[in-house]
């Protein structure tokens, strides 16, 4: 498990420093490996992370990487189709995958002797993936089934689709990793083939692997199987900048359902940016636990609530800080809109309370490290802190960034951005079936 | 190839074992078990009180009482709960299962002396204030009518009401629904907890970075306090008897593009002497990514994103399960693939290839599936208390898993995959797959989505 360092009290913090022991190497070919030794279990995380997702795209194409993903379980020259699953399953693994707008992410769990073997079967299809038109034929149809699951029929799928498509007008940000379903129709082989050589260039990859390793172990069984593979030329860089939003936008989904949903999304920097740690304070102190901001006004006071979260997503460029309402049947969204915006007032023009900001960054940072509880957690957290905090390193000083926020912080970044020139409103107006 | 791969097959790691623990019985009945785990600084505290929804009397009563520990003691409002919690960064979870209610907080290790009494008082000294019992059942009504925008939920609920019949408590949702939410009232939580949540009912369990002779006198006196109460007779088991005929409940959502379905079948319950062989096969016939249901509807023929079969293991006997979904149009050729899988799994079973494939990737990812975690150990210890087990039934489980020759394997298979007596529920637009889905069952029920969960 994690190798906890009490280096320190910090003041108020309430938990102690920790430290995650990481070695990174690059190699020869340019790509980045990151070892972190963990022998609580005889397990091992290993997780590739290609810099490509659907913000590489263009109209026409979207969702190809996700599609890709799906594409690269479907056989290599040395690992036929199916070949992957069967070899991973038969030797005590298992794997998947995730893409989002920026990365492109394969995970494999396994039992610790066949790291060598699950090393051999990434280098071949990261090598020589093979492109078989009929197994493209039938994927296409499970990612238009995933598609139907995760946004036909989902209320917020839906919503949070037309959320981003009228919040990004420029910026290939405006679709969403699964694709427009007119361009799952049309994918070609050839879009396929191009989309390999840019985005899976080892040079654009970083690898994390986690678990009940050696250093010395992994890094060699890495630099046996991944170092022989060529660098490539890599993606284009993404020229498009996402113009400053001059006013509010609107957006209107009319389907059946039970229960209004509502998403507001605001501007804000890319995650390497210094307002990043402050957006993640004013997003616990007003949506984690039952004690924050808007789960006492809009859940327990008022009531017109079932639930509200906000987030924002790790990203490469500028992207959305979005709230998600789940209304109380029969509740008008207006009504909703401006509790939360009355709360945005509240933070703009009265400064926290110390005690809620220590609340915060104890309840922040708890949870920061709940998700170094399993090896694949610890793996995705350092390889989000590679590509999106500007370094894995990072993240064992994100605690300390997270400790120096101030109450002056919190005001200047909510009067900054949540603002409502900034923001983009998307309303799910339920209609009977 | 797939020759020469399998010698590729490596031999996974020796039986790991369940880390040790101790157990004490307190003189109120209470059993508390603690397992020291010294590699992170927090600890996990779980109240489990056997019943659950099991207990109760109304659909949803267990959830509720559950819901409102969190909502005012005594001497703490619910504001003040969810502050003091959340002040120092802990979690705190409270609900119902089928067979337990749970209340759960993780909190640093180093504040154990002031988490520990917050706990306690929710146990001991709920108050149950009237408007938030007002609010909590208007939530949970919203709720339940929520569940109708999500399909694949909405199907699952109505699934387990027609499979398992009203004798089951399984049948029922555990959060309630629309039509028994409006019956629970403030005397019925009150009663249910004054009746449920007593120290014969009670395990605790602890995990986490501390040593015994410190956190026991804690523990005992937190939870010493809590009266000794009558211990609940837990129902006996009304099993699943299999169906004399198919049949089919068609739910109809009209702007559903996909179709939502469930095929049930008798299974097993916990610690059933062919546990061990069913999850082996179970893997092969619908338990992972090659299993055949996903190799078959997913991988050959592009008709969902996801297919398997859920073997539930629960103190009572439960279902055995198949679940996918696929565009409206392939509804018919998608569960007919299905139907004719079940078949082969009954007639030519699995190979030894096979078997000893499933055999391998069950321990290769047991450790990091059951073992790696607090919570996943938290969730062990319940279930060797509730169903009665101890922890050889972890210790041992990999020379179980060894001694599974192809031939049970096989008897396995032919038992539980059967195709007689099956239980379809499908949820989609019901105006186009009407006529084709008439095949599988001689009657068919129908009802809109919007009376799911309406049902008396």
């Amino acid at each position: 498990m994690v190798r906890f360092l009490v280096l320190a009290w910090l003041g108020v913090l309430l938990l102690p420093a920790q430290n995650l022991a990481l070695k990174k190497h690059r190699l020869s070919n340019g790509m980045t490996v990151i070892i972190h030794e963990d022998h609580d279990i005889p397990n091992v995380a290993l997780y590739f992370f290609y810099k490509i997702g659907s913000r590489n795209e263009k109209p026409g194409t979207t969702g190809v990487s996700h599609f890709f993903e799906h594409m690269m379980f479907n056989g290599a020259k040395k690992y036929g189709p199916k070949q992957f699953d069967i070899v991973m399953e038969n030797n005590g693994g298992r794997n998947n995958g995730y893409t989002t707008r920026d990365v492109t992410v394969y995970q494999d769990w396994f039992a610790k002797p066949a790291l060598d073997l699950i090393l051999d079967m990434e280098a071949d299809r990261i090598r020589d993936l093979a492109f078989d038109p009929k197994l493209v034929a039938s994927e296409r149809e499970v990612v238009y089934s995933e598609r139907r699951l995760s946004v036909d029929n989902s209320p917020e799928g839906s919503l949070d689709e037309q959320l981003w498509a009228a919040a990004f007008t420029a910026h290939p940000y405006n679709w969403g990793p699964i694709g427009w379903p007119s361009d799952i129709e049309g994918w070609t082989l050839t879009d396929l083939k191009e989309h390999f050589s840019l985005g899976y260039a080892p040079n654009n990859c970083v690898l994390v692997i986690s678990g009940d390793v050696t250093e010395t172990e992994a890094l060699a069984l890495a630099r046996k199987h991944l170092e022989p593979i060529p660098r490539r030329a890599g993606p284009t860089a993404v020229r498009t900048k996402e113009p400053e939003q001059k006013g509010e936008r609107r957006v209107v989904l009319n389907r059946p359902a039970e229960i209004p949903f509502q998403m507001i999304g605001f501007h804000v920097p890319a995650t390497a940016h210094a307002d990043t740690p402050v957006i993640a304070l004013l997003t616990t102190l007003l949506t984690q636990g039952r004690s924050s901001r808007l789960e006492q006004r809009l859940v327990e006071r008022d009531q017109i609530a079932l639930a509200v979260q906000a987030e924002t997503s790790e990203a490469v460029d500028p992207t959305l800080w979005t709230f998600y309402m789940q209304l109380r049947a029969g509740v008008k969204t207006e009504q909703a809109e401006q509790a939360l915006y009355s709360e945005f007032e509240r933070l703009v023009n009265t400064p926290v309370s110390d005690d809620e900001l220590k609340k915060a960054k104890s309840q922040f940072l708890a949870n920061f490290y709940r998700q170094l509880k399993t090896l694949g957690g610890k793996a995705n957290l350092i390889g989000n802190f590679e590509i999106f905090h500007g370094g894995a390193d990072r993240l064992n000083q994100y605690a300390a960034r997270i400790e120096k926020v101030t109450v002056a912080d919190l005001q200047r970044v909510a009067k900054t951005y949540l603002t409502a020139q900034n923001r983009t409103v998307a309303t799910l107006v339920p209609t009977k079936e | 190839m797939r020759l020469t791969l399998l010698l590729l097959t490596i031999s996974v790691s020796a039986q790991v074992k369940l880390p040790p623990y101790s157990k004490q019985v307190l003189a109120n009945g209470a059993t508390l078990i603690l397992m020291p785990r010294a590699e992170l600084p927090l600890t996990t505290v779980t109240a489990v009180f056997r019943g659950g929804a099991e207990a109760e009397s109304v659909a949803g009563l267990a959830s509720v009482t559950a819901e409102l520990l969190e909502r005012g003691t005594a001497t703490q409002s619910a504001e003040e709960i969810a502050l003091a919690f959340d002040s120092l960064g802990a979690t705190l979870n409270s609900l119902a299962g089928e067979s337990t209610l749970t209340l759960a907080s993780e909190f640093l290790s180093r504040d154990t002396d002031r988490a520990l009494p917050l706990l306690a008082d929710l146990v001991q000294k709920p108050a149950f204030p009237a408007e938030e019992v007002k609010k909590v059942l208007a939530q949970f009504l919203d709720g339940a009518k929520s569940v109708k925008d999500n399909p694949q939920a909405a199907a699952g609920i109505a699934f387990r009401r027609f499979f398992y019949g009203p004798a089951h408590p399984s049948s029922r949702p555990v959060r309630g629904d629309e039509s028994s939410l409006p019956k629970i009232d403030r005397d019925m939580i009150q009663q249910f907890q004054r009746r449920m949540l007593v120290g014969r009912n009670l395990t605790v369990i602890a995990i986490g970075n501390f040593t015994a002779a410190d956190l026991l006198p804690k523990l005992t006196a937190a939870f010493s306090p809590l009266p000794a109460g009558e211990a609940y007779a837990p129902i006996a088991d009304p099993g699943v008897p299999r169906s004399a005929k198919p049949r089919l409940l068609l739910i109809d959502k009209p702007d559903a593009t996909q179709t939502f379905f469930f095929i049930g079948q008798p299974g097993i319950k916990r610690g059933h002497p062919d546990q061990v062989p069913l999850q082996l096969v179970n893997t092969l016939f619908g338990g992972r990514f090659t299993s055949m249901l996903n190799d078959e509807l997913r991988v050959n023929t592009g008709l969902t994103y996801g297919a398997n079969c859920q073997l539930n293991l629960n103190r009572l006997t439960g279902g055995l399960v198949i679940s996918s979904f696929t565009k409206t149009e392939t509804t018919e050729r998608t569960i007919d693939l299905a139907l004719d899988l079940l078949k082969k799994v009954n007639t030519t079973g699995v190979t030894p290839e096979a078997l000893k494939s499933s055999k391998a990737y069950t321990k290769g990812l047991f450790p990091a599936d059951r073992l790696e975690t607090n919570d996943q150990l938290t969730q062990v210890l319940t279930e060797l208390e509730l169903y009665g087990l101890n922890r050889g039934e972890i210790d041992d489980l990999f020379s179980k898993i060894d001694a599974v020759t192809p031939q049970r394997a096989n008897a396995i298979a032919k038992t539980y995959y059967r195709g007689d007596g099956l239980v379809f529920v499908l949820l989609g637009n019901a105006a186009k797959i009407r006529e084709a889905v008439k095949k599988y069952a001689p009657e068919v029920m129908e009802m809109p989505i919007a009376k799911l969960g309406m049902e008396p």
